[in-house]
């Protein structure tokens, strides 16, 4: 497998490359009322160069980027020290769900102003009873006149603290578990919706509970066809256990934050650790670089959902042995990094998809 | 995979559930299989140019014969073969072409290059030193070696030269110990650091296929195995192992095929190297007590992932490179 780009590709990281360097600036948290608006001012300017979906179509702000130059751009991104994506959400999750299933309306109405970063999404899966068994989840979709009166409690909402509109799976019936799911989105500003921001372990509120009573959705927002939402979610559901979600990139960049720590702080009984955290990242780069050939998809992903998540927690925990305390720069990834094995399906359920649908093992 | 390469997989693999006995093969005196060996080269797998003889194939359809070979576990000179056919095309030249036509037509070959820190030393072309952890050493008709600086060819059936089968734990690879006393050696050229990379890329690749059959003869043994009225392969417990197995041997391969420089060989060594112990190793735990038998081949997969991972230097050595790069 030949990783060397070739000259267009050259010249887009190039581009890139220089335009992060004139534009990075630290920014404040995204999980502050100011931070979240600095990011969303970020978002802007990356859409004012194209720069925020450069894989979408050009109608939507997009480039039309295939796969090989959407990973030079993460790559780009990360190793500028950029800061984090407030639109991840939409752009990764929901943007995939609507290229899929939704209608050109929803595409055309939705999608540029996710892009620019004017509308910031939350997702709404989780419920108190509903968490690693989404299936069993009780919020429901009530029909009315012109749409749906949406009923229940949704948690672990991420950036719902200050996120514009969410999307998320609602019981509609007839059915249960996961028959009779419906794909909604919805607002979060509608009345009857009540956030409840949850801080995490940093101390901010990186997510919220949402509780809806009586909440209008018009039908133009039900995503794919009404009792289908289950087959409509999961299908997108590789996005964010897979490679879109946790760009190589980031580890790599990670990675190498890591050994220029460890040459500050040169401590021998952890060079092991050091390298064999810079060789995980640099096989992640080299798995998901194989995946330009024979794309990952649908179970694969819990593949890399498991990989980079575990990956992500060496990285760090390496970085804090090497400080010996808590430091700025790496305590926050840390911390962030503790909720990869957790969210987007945890490392248990991720091992029960590769045993069932990868190996063939018996349930 | 190209068409071509599919096919030419297919009949390796072909090849050898037909005719691979790899514990016939190991009692042998040679402990491989000439006809088998046969049957490989005439399938064309050693990446010899027309030009001299050969296929054609290029490295990446020699790897992935090596695969097919890793996941069998089948004893057969074409990793030591390659290596010095290999060596012997950074030449190129008339000396190098004599040389890879007889390759091409079975000669066994095999390249003695100090990657353990032993000394080779040339002196008017003649060379002294022991180097151990031959591939093939004891059987090769064509012997290749190299002290670090130029590639020699050195006629085994000389006084100087002394050759040991050196049994290991691995019964399944032929290695030997070779001493040189003032031999003579035809100096063909330059060494090329390269061609070490080339070896850790073979050799990773025969670590993959090996990894993944591993993992593939223990989904089939937990799903026939019954305990409290089910298959051992529905519980978790012993799923999750299996799930962490197989992210191994799926990133594994990933690196493996992506070797293309020091710092990617290295890697490939490193990583494949301890994804297939690991594998090995929970191989024989989900088998359980007939995997501590002499008759099942669990602990062959577990001594060749243990010999692999030391041949051409350990994962240790390797990192201590890699430290240097980074």
């Amino acid at each position: 497998m030949d990783l060397s780009l070739d000259a267009q590709t050259v010249e887009f990281q190039a581009e890139v490359r220089s335009w992060l360097a004139a534009h990075v600036r630290p920014l404040s948290s995204m999980n502050t009322a100011a931070g979240f608006e600095e990011h969303r001012s970020w978002e802007r300017l990356l859409a004012s160069e194209r720069l925020s979906v450069v894989s979408w179509p050009s109608s939507y702000g997009g480039r039309e980027a295939s796969l090989l130059h959407w990973l030079v751009f993460e790559e780009e991104y990360h190793a500028s020290g950029a800061p984090g994506r407030v639109s991840q959400n939409g752009i990764f999750l929901l943007a995939p769900t609507l290229f899929a299933h939704g209608t050109d309306e929803q595409r055309a109405r939705i999608l540029p102003s996710m892009a620019r970063g004017d509308e910031v999404w939350a997702q709404a899966w989780s419920e108190p009873e509903a968490g690693s068994d989404l299936a069993s989840l009780r919020s429901t979709a009530v029909w009315c006149d012109g749409g749906w009166l949406l009923r229940g409690q949704k948690t672990w909402s991420s950036r719902a603290a200050f996120a514009d509109r969410a999307f998320g799976l609602f019981r509609t019936g007839p059915g249960e578990r996961h028959r009779g799911l419906t794909y909604l989105l919805f607002d979060l500003r509608s009345e009857g919706v009540t956030v409840r921001p949850i801080d995490q372990l940093d101390g901010e509120p990186g997510f919220a509970e949402i509780f809806l009573d009586d909440v209008f959705v018009p039908d133009r927002d039900v995503v794919g066809e009404v009792g289908d939402g289950w087959r409509v979610a999961m299908s997108t559901a590789g996005n964010e256990r897979g490679l879109t979600l946790r760009s190589p990139g980031r580890f790599t960049a990670a990675a190498s934050r890591l050994v220029e720590l460890y040459r500050k702080n040169p401590d021998p009984a952890l060079r092991d650790r050091v390298v064999d955290a810079w060789i995980g990242a640099q096989a992640y780069r080299l798995h998901t670089f194989g995946a330009l050939a024979s794309p990952l998809s649908g179970p694969a992903a819990s593949v890399t959902k498991v990989f980079w998540s575990e990956l992500d927690v060496a990285l760090h925990e390496t970085a804090l042995d090497l400080l010996g305390e808590v430091a700025p720069g790496w305590r926050d990834g840390w911390l962030f990094s503790l909720s990869g094995p957790i969210y987007a399906g945890t490392n248990e359920i991720q091992r029960n998809v590769i045993a069932e649908r990868l190996l063939g093992l018996p349930r | 995979m190209t068409p071509e390469q599919l096919a030419l997989r297919d009949a390796v693999r072909s090849l050898l559930a037909k005719h691979s006995d790899i514990r016939a093969a190991i009692e042998t005196p040679h402990g491989y299989d000439k006809d088998v060996w046969a049957r490989l080269c005439d399938i064309g797998v050693l990446p010899i140019p027309e030009r001299y003889g050969g296929s054609g194939a290029g490295l990446a359809e020699t790897r992935l014969a090596l695969e097919e070979l890793g996941r069998t576990l089948t004893p057969s000179p074409l990793l030591a073969s390659t290596i010095a056919a290999k060596a012997l095309l950074s030449l190129d030249d008339e000396q190098s072409g004599r040389l890879l036509r007889r390759i091409a037509d079975g000669a066994i070959a095999t390249l003695a290059w100090p990657w353990d820190g032993a000394e080779i030393s040339a002196v008017n072309d003649h060379l002294d030193g022991v180097q151990r952890y031959v591939l093939d050493g004891d059987l090769a008709e064509i012997l290749l070696v190299s002290d670090g600086v130029h590639l020699y060819e050195v006629d085994p059936d000389q006084p100087g030269v002394s050759r040991d089968h050196t049994p290991t734990m691995d019964q399944t690879r032929r290695l030997a110990t070779l001493h040189l006393t003032n031999a003579a050696a035809t100096r063909l050229g330059p060494w090329s650091p390269r061609i070490r990379d080339v070896a850790l890329a073979c050799l990773s690749a025969e670590q993959v296929g090996a990894a993944a059959r591993a993992l593939e003869l223990t989904v089939e043994y937990t799903k026939t195995r019954v305990q409290f009225g089910k298959p051992i392969g529905s519980f978790q417990a012993l799923k999750h192992r299996m799930a962490d197995m197989h992210v191994l041997v799926e990133t594994a391969r990933s690196a493996a095929l992506a070797v293309t420089d020091e710092v990617s060989a290295a890697v490939a060594k490193v990583y494949c190297s301890e994804a297939f112990f690991k594998v090995a190793a929970e191989m024989v735990q989900l088998h359980g007590g007939i995997a501590i038998t002499w008759e099942h081949d669990a602990h062959l997969y577990l001594k060749r992932a243990h010999g692999s991972g030391q041949l051409f230097g350990s994962p240790a050595v390797h990192l201590e490179r890699l430290r240097a790069k980074i």
